[in-house]
């Protein structure tokens, strides 16, 4: 049940055996973002990612926090990276220890769609062109309010 | 009466700064008063970068770490960020 904002690369195989302890539960999930080498069919080289330390702590706290709550979680955990990114490296990962499979994918989903778009983290690409910062993406916020949806309901 | 104002990514680097310190005393309307939108008029005035800076439509503005609208009151002490919408993950 805990937020990780570092520098360095993740440990996956580490992550994966904290979350999971002695007590595995039933269903376990996890997602592992890593850097892309391509956007919008232009290479990139490089990725550099600004963050608010103190927000960012913040929401993603809160982030696994609504996601043990609501899908009934006996772990959480999720680590950011920031700074200097090589094409291919991990990014990003998130885990969810649950009852049932669904619970479990489902709040790694959640926790994905809800951090890209709420959690102050800024990519800044290095392509062949030159430095760009990305865009946020239409998709990317569409995919989040599909959890707003379901909350109303 | 000061708050701290910070910018990050496109902002911080269209202002070229990244934190500082913004004294409100004496400031229109009173400073019981004030909310993100007056912060942002007041800022405006540092000239045209900072206006195009901090009026574009996607700004979102962050008050002690929490997204709010520009009618969120600034009290002595709060932390206001500007910067554009999160691309993280």
């Amino acid at each position: 049940m805990s937020v990780s904002l570092q520098a360095e690369a993740i440990d996956v195989a580490t992550e994966y055996a904290r979350l999971v302890g002695d007590a595995p539960g039933a269903a376990v999930a996890t997602f592992t973002g890593y850097v892309r080498d391509h956007t919008d069919q232009q290479a990139v080289t490089e990725l550099a990612l600004e963050h608010y330390p103190e927000m960012a702590q913040k929401v993603l706290d809160e982030l696994g926090h609504s996601a043990a709550e609501r899908f009934q979680l006996s772990q959480w955990r999720i680590v950011h990276r920031y700074g200097a990114l090589g094409v291919s490296e991990t990014i990003v990962w998130v885990g969810a220890v649950a009852d049932h499979r669904g619970e479990a994918i489902s709040a790694c989903e959640f926790m994905m769609d809800s951090l890209k778009t709420d959690a102050p983290f800024w990519k800044r690409e290095q392509r062949l062109t030159g430095e760009q910062w990305v865009a946020s993406r239409d998709s990317d916020t569409a995919r989040r309010a599909r959890w707003q949806s379901v909350e109303v309901e | 009466m000061s708050i701290t104002i910070k910018l990050f990514s496109a902002l911080r680097e269209a202002l070229g700064e990244s934190e500082f310190e913004l004294d409100l005393v004496g400031m229109e309307p009173a400073s019981s008063e004030l909310d993100v939108a007056a912060i942002k008029a007041m800022l405006s005035k540092r000239g045209a970068a900072w206006r195009d800076a901090l009026n574009q439509p996607n700004v979102v503005h962050a008050l002690n770490h929490k997204v709010v609208f520009t009618d969120a009151l600034v009290s002595e002490g709060d932390e206001l960020a500007f910067f554009p919408p999160m691309t993280g993950g």
